[in-house]
């Protein structure tokens, strides 16, 4: 049987996760794919962008090869950017001029950033002034990366995800970076406002001066930035200005070739679109009124996309819970779920100033709504299971903050199990005058098989022995 | 019963349980008044033993002790004589190859026999029998540790260093094994290690006393093993952690598993893995102190993906370059007391004797003129331990079993089909000590001789391959494994393939199988074995020393390198879902061994574990209302098994384990499934989705 033509449009992690979900399948087999990518380089993590500014390859983030295309029997299409489309014909255009049939198409086209409106950014042609960035793209870090200059102001205009993670590096890079944020605590779509506070003062402990309830008005400076005005008139210098504040899905294609589109292409829970044959998956897609702009959600899209595309008649997208971790390293939150709650909902916080560190649960019939870790993720893991499968929770909500390998006693107080042993029998040995572990040895027999148990025996031994005697023991321990 | 009054002096044996092997010293001119010591020569344990050893004594006296052969008429087992019996089995292997065809039977051998009766188990398979379908429980133990040391070394020997070497190691990994109650000798090597500024760190679900001692502990959701390990390597390459010039000088393929452990961020994984980022990142930081050692036990190798996430451990000790230098490496902690042996000898379906494959014609043709037959006549590979047992009384199945050394209706996965296939057998036998729960479905019952009793080689977890010795004589009516094979054999037409003066002359003829093998014995002989406590395989020549340790110079792929692969998480064969939300996983009690047969008749064990108990967390039991004297009904898509509890917060509140050491109505494996792995085809004994579905006050 002939392989249908699947036509990838985009080359982000949708896509790269999409053909491996696909691969495992079998999908390969059914399918000739094409993946028409935009940017030059192979896949690459996004994710870890931060490590391209810092000074890293894009190899070093590159999560397929133009080599690895060929070796799979894909067809990549690199740097092709899809201009034109005609689901009627089943055929695509690329800027380059070329045509291509497709049976199926799949949108993967990601997001962009979203640039707020801002005088002076751009030069006469429309391209950015030099100086000023988004985050984004490999392009865009290589482009901050030589813009950035040791011991110079720099200004990024975003207190979220992205923002925090792109002053981080800028500040790694030796410049004095100012985080401007319009709303007036950071991060405050995954964070509530004492959460916001207690992650602004970590941030100013990094080094990065946070201005908060702050409107961008302009780029200042003629060719390049020279400066930010905020709306009070203030002016910041800054020799590199980054736009990190958010990102909109990409769906111009799909909007000129009159797909259905809202804030994002129209998805079902198949992840079809409006049009026979056509998908979306990713950031680009909205689905059931909501948008996703974390990986998690996307690669449970890909799954589904690729049940879908195998015959799988069964498989349905329902929409994802999001949990979001900032990788900020010296910076740990944690997000998930409803953050403020509902009047009727229990909230338990556990505020900790000086340490930085807070925590908070938002529980709905006994379940948890959402939580927000900020100064110390640890607790992230089992709240986000929890969360994630509406596990009951604990009586006492506090138990979810225990530390995953506290110190427990063992069932039974066994401790020689060779010859059973138990720790009452050990302290009573101990008052009946035992003094060493031969003693022990001698009276109960405790040690003299395996060994394992010596150390503890010894702890007891010091524990239970009367206080005259504690200085002794401990030689006799020295001596073993 | 007579026990023959031949007064021997103290003997230097080895223990009858796990793979530690631990040297031990009887005493006693009888069984009767057997003395068990620990040898304090033997280096591996070093005098120690655990309580299973110190007791293994009563084995040798114990009340039920089988010392006649018994055939089943009317429903009920009954004594008959040797000849009876022997003809049986004969009578009925002929007539089912005759009706249905050389295939439709099956041997099913064991981890827990010599590497004599393997060895000869095999042969009769494939000589004898000319059945392609032998295998063994081993299948169940350590194979996907085996596979993946194939793959990875080219080699597959449990541990590639001496077990001493743990005490040289300064941090110590252990994944998903609980050694402080499985192995407790080798706990005096944790110890020095620690004494000697060593750290340790542990995966497992259980906060288990071995996890208690760690310095971290990383207490993981059952079936993520991979993806923590992929998110620890992913997390050595960003901290610039990993050794670029061991990897470009010993190794190959990193490229694409750096990649694949890229989408590994441990902020992103933790979600899978219950494991936060931070200990992730402390764990690596704690690995990159060399010289540094990964062992795995059966957590992460009973999986469906069990293969992978040890080759995603492996890539971590390789990318780390913690490989081949004294101290550290990677290493699998075998279960069975020949485990390693009795991967290597042509007992399972795939193999050869010398580690050699049975689908390679120059391997079928060395091992083909050993025996002196046609190499065109051997069968080919046959069908893995889960799948044989799964395909009894199937259309083109087996039809009539052979079972040696194992209790499958205990150790098998999904244990009510098992029992289920092999009640529909024509005919099945069982060579066994005990009437054990697969004897009691048998047809016929073979009395067997068990350690003390008896002459072999064992291989130790380490690879050094040592004697058990006969310190009395057995029972009166009680035959070796070995005999019976020749009588078998004999009875089938190749008496002249199976003659053999004693044990020694089948070790003779083994050597020279596994000669040129990757676990070549050539050199091994038991005189060697007396003068130098044992010797580490490969050892191809009589002067040649041994091989304590593997990898200094080279692996074992034909361009020397270790090769790395690409691995990626995937679910378990059966996920925890809105109708079965629990965790259920399965292990081991100290006092306790493999399916139980033997401990469970030792007084002092069985009165320290006399029932299995389901393990649960208090968070659970408040939910379910359980309390410390409850009796707990756990369901899965299998079948319901009520458990008494013991609670505590030694484990994650999703998940809850029960050993597995007994049959009957509390077997653990009848919740268990039979998911395997694509390459092992272990199954997946370690993760099965069930639920609490009943409560009532015991």
């Amino acid at each position: 049987m002939p392989r249908e033509q699947l036509a990838i449009i985009g080359n982000g992690m949708a896509a790269g996760r999409l053909v491996d979900d696909l691969a495992r399948r079998g999908g390969l087999d059914r399918y000739a794919v094409s993946v028409f990518g935009e940017e030059p380089q192979g896949c690459y993590n996004r994710i870890l962008l931060n490590r391209v500014l810092l000074g890293g390859a894009v190899d070093d983030i590159t999560l397929k090869t133009a080599d690895w295309y060929a070796e799979t029997g894909i067809a990549f299409h690199r740097g092709a950017k899809v201009e034109r489309l005609s689901p009627a014909a089943r055929r695509l255009w690329t800027t380059d001029g070329h045509e291509h049939y497709f049976d199926k198409l799949v949108f993967a086209t990601g997001s962009e950033a979203r640039v707020p409106r801002v005088d002076g950014l751009r030069k006469r042609d429309g391209t950015f002034k030099d100086g000023v960035a988004v985050y984004r793209t490999v392009a865009d870090v290589e482009r901050m990366r030589t813009g950035a200059k040791r011991g110079r102001p720099a200004v990024v205009v975003g207190g979220g995800l992205l923002g925090l993670e792109a002053a981080k590096g800028l500040a790694d890079l030796g410049m004095h970076v100012t985080l401007l944020h319009l709303f007036d605590t950071l991060m405050n779509r995954q964070v509530d406002r004492v959460g916001g506070q207690m992650l602004q003062k970590a941030v100013e402990n990094l080094g990065i001066a946070v201005r908060t309830s702050a409107t961008t008005r302009a780029v200042v400076g003629d060719k390049l930035a020279e400066g930010v005005s905020l709306g009070g008139g203030e002016v910041l210098p800054a020799d590199l200005v980054v736009f990190a504040s958010g990102v909109q899905p990409r769906i111009d294609l799909a909007k000129d070739s009159d797909i259905p589109t809202n804030a994002g292409i129209l998805v079902n829970d198949r992840m079809e679109t409006g049009v026979h044959g056509l998908f979306a998956v990713g950031e680009c897609v909205e689905h059931n009124s909501r948008t996703y702009g974390t990986v998690q959600p996307v690669y449970e899209q890909c799954a589904v996309l690729a049940d879908v595309l195998c015959g799988n008649t069964t498989a349905r997208y329902r929409g994802s819970k999001v949990h979001t971790r900032l990788k900020v390293v010296g910076l740990e939150v944690a997000s998930m779920g409803d953050i403020d709650g509902k009047d009727t909902d229990e909230v338990v916080q556990v505020i900790e100033d000086r340490r930085g560190v807070y925590r908070k649960l938002v529980v709905r019939d006994g379940r948890l709504a959402g939580a927000v870790l900020v100064g110390d993720a640890s607790a992230a893991p089992a709240l986000i299971q929890r969360f994630d499968r509406g596990d009951p929770l604990p009586t006492n909500r506090l138990d979810l903050f225990a530390s995953p390998d506290r110190g427990s006693a063992p069932a039974d107080d066994m401790v020689c199990h060779c010859h059973q042993v138990n720790e009452q029998q050990i302290s009573a040995a101990v008052r009946g005058g035992c003094r060493s572990l031969q003693d022990i040895a001698a009276k109960t027999g405790a040690g003299t098989g395996c060994g394992s148990c010596r150390g503890k025996l010894a702890s007891l031994l010091l524990k239970a022995a009367p206080p005259t005697a504690a200085e002794s023991s401990r030689h006799s321990l020295e001596r073993l | 019963m007579t026990t023959a009054a031949r007064p021997l002096p103290t003997t230097r044996t080895h223990c009858p349980y796990c793979a530690f092997q631990c040297g031990t010293v009887l005493g006693g001119d009888s069984p009767l008044s057997v003395t068990v010591a620990g040898d304090e020569s033997f280096p591996v344990n070093a005098g120690k033993l655990c309580i299973k050893g110190w007791t293994a004594g009563e084995l040798l006296n114990a009340p039920d002790r089988l010392t006649t052969p018994l055939i089943r008429t009317g429903g009920r087992l009954k004594p008959v004589s040797w000849a009876a019996a022997l003809d049986l089995i004969a009578d009925g292997v002929q007539r089912i190859q005759r009706e249905h065809g050389l295939d439709a039977v099956g041997l099913f051998g064991s981890g827990a026999l010599t590497n004599e009766k393997a060895y000869l188990l095999g042969k009769f398979a494939r000589v004898a029998l000319r059945t392609p379908h032998v295998d063994y429980n081993g299948r169940y133990c350590m194979s996907s540790a085996a596979g993946a040391g194939n793959k990875a070394f080219g080699i597959d020997r449990g541990l590639p260093f001496p077990v001493s070497d743990i005490a040289l190691s300064r941090t110590l990994l252990v994944v998903g094994s609980n050694p402080f109650d499985t192995l407790p000798p080798i706990t005096q090597w944790f110890d020095k290690q620690k004494t000697n500024g060593g750290k340790l760190i542990v995966i497992d679900p259980r906060r288990t006393p071995t996890a208690r001692a760690a310095d971290l502990h990383l207490s993981n959701t059952p079936g993520s093993d991979l993806a923590l390990a992929n998110s620890l390597l992913h997390v050595a390459i960003e901290e610039k952690l990993i050794d670029a010039e061991f990897i470009a000088a010993r190794t190959t393929r990193f490229d694409a598993v750096r990649r694949t452990v890229l989408n590994y961020h441990p902020a992103d994984t933790e979600r899978l893995t219950g494991v936060p980022e931070s200990h992730v990142r402390q764990a690596v930081r704690m690995l990159d102190a060399g010289p540094s050692m990964i062992l795995t036990g059966r957590g992460p190798e009973q999986q469906s993906k069990g293969v992978d996430t040890v080759l995603a451990f492996i890539n971590l000790a390789l990318a780390l370059g913690q490989v081949g230098k004294v101290g550290s490496g990677y290493g699998c902690l075998t279960g069975q007391g020949n485990g390693q042996g009795g991967r290597e000898h042509g007992q399972k379906a795939d193999q050869l004797p010398g580690y050699r494959l049975i689908e390679n014609e120059s391997h079928r043709q060395s091992v083909a003129k050993v025996w002196g037959v046609d190499p065109g006549s051997l069968p080919r590979k046959g069908r893995s331990a889960f799948e044989l047992l799964d395909s009894c009384g199937q259309p083109n199945g087996i039809r009539g079993l052979l079972v040696m050394g194992s209790n499958v209706a205990v150790a098998s996965p999904d244990a009510g089909r098992v029992i289920e296939r092999l009640k529909s057998l024509d005919f099945i036998a069982v060579c066994d000590p005990f009437v054990n729960e697969t004897a009691n479905l048998a047809h016929v019952v073979l009395p067997v001789t068990q350690w003390a009793e008896e002459d072999g080689t064992m291989t130790n977890l380490e690879g050094r391959v040592i004697r058990r010795r006969k310190a009395f004589a057995p029972p009166t009516g009680v035959l070796t494994d070995i005999d019976i094979l020749r009588e078998l054999a004999t009875r089938l037409g190749h008496a002249d393939k199976f003659t053999f003066a004693d044990t020694e002359t089948v070790f003779d003829e083994f050597r020279a199988a596994t000669a040129g093998g990757t676990a070549d014995y050539a050199g091994i002989t038991y005189a060697r074995i007396d003068a130098e406590d044992g010797v580490f395989w490969p050892c191809p020549s009589v002067d040649h020393p041994g091989t304590p340790r593997l990898f200094a110079e080279r692996f074992h792929h034909a361009d020397g390198r270790a090769k790395f692969h690409a691995v990626e998480h995937r679910p378990a064969g059966e996920e925890p879902d809105a109708e079965y939300p629990l965790y259920f996983t399965t292990g081991r009690y100290q006092e306790h061994y493999n399916s139980g047969a033997q401990t469970r008749r030792v007084g002092k064990l069985s009165g320290a574990k006399p029932m299995p108990k389901v393990q649960l967390h208090p968070e659970l039991a408040a939910r379910f209302g359980i309390e410390d004297a409850s009796l707990v009904t756990i369901e899965s898509r299998r079948a319901s098994v009520e458990f008494a509890v013991d609670i505590g917060t030694g484990i994650r509140p999703d998940t809850l384990f029960a050993p597995f050491h007994w049959g009957g109505r509390v077997a653990a494996n009848l919740l268990t499934q039979a998911s395997l792995d694509p390459t092992s085809r272990m199954p997946e004994f370690k993760l099965a989705a069930v639920r609490i579905a009943a409560v009532r006050s015991g």
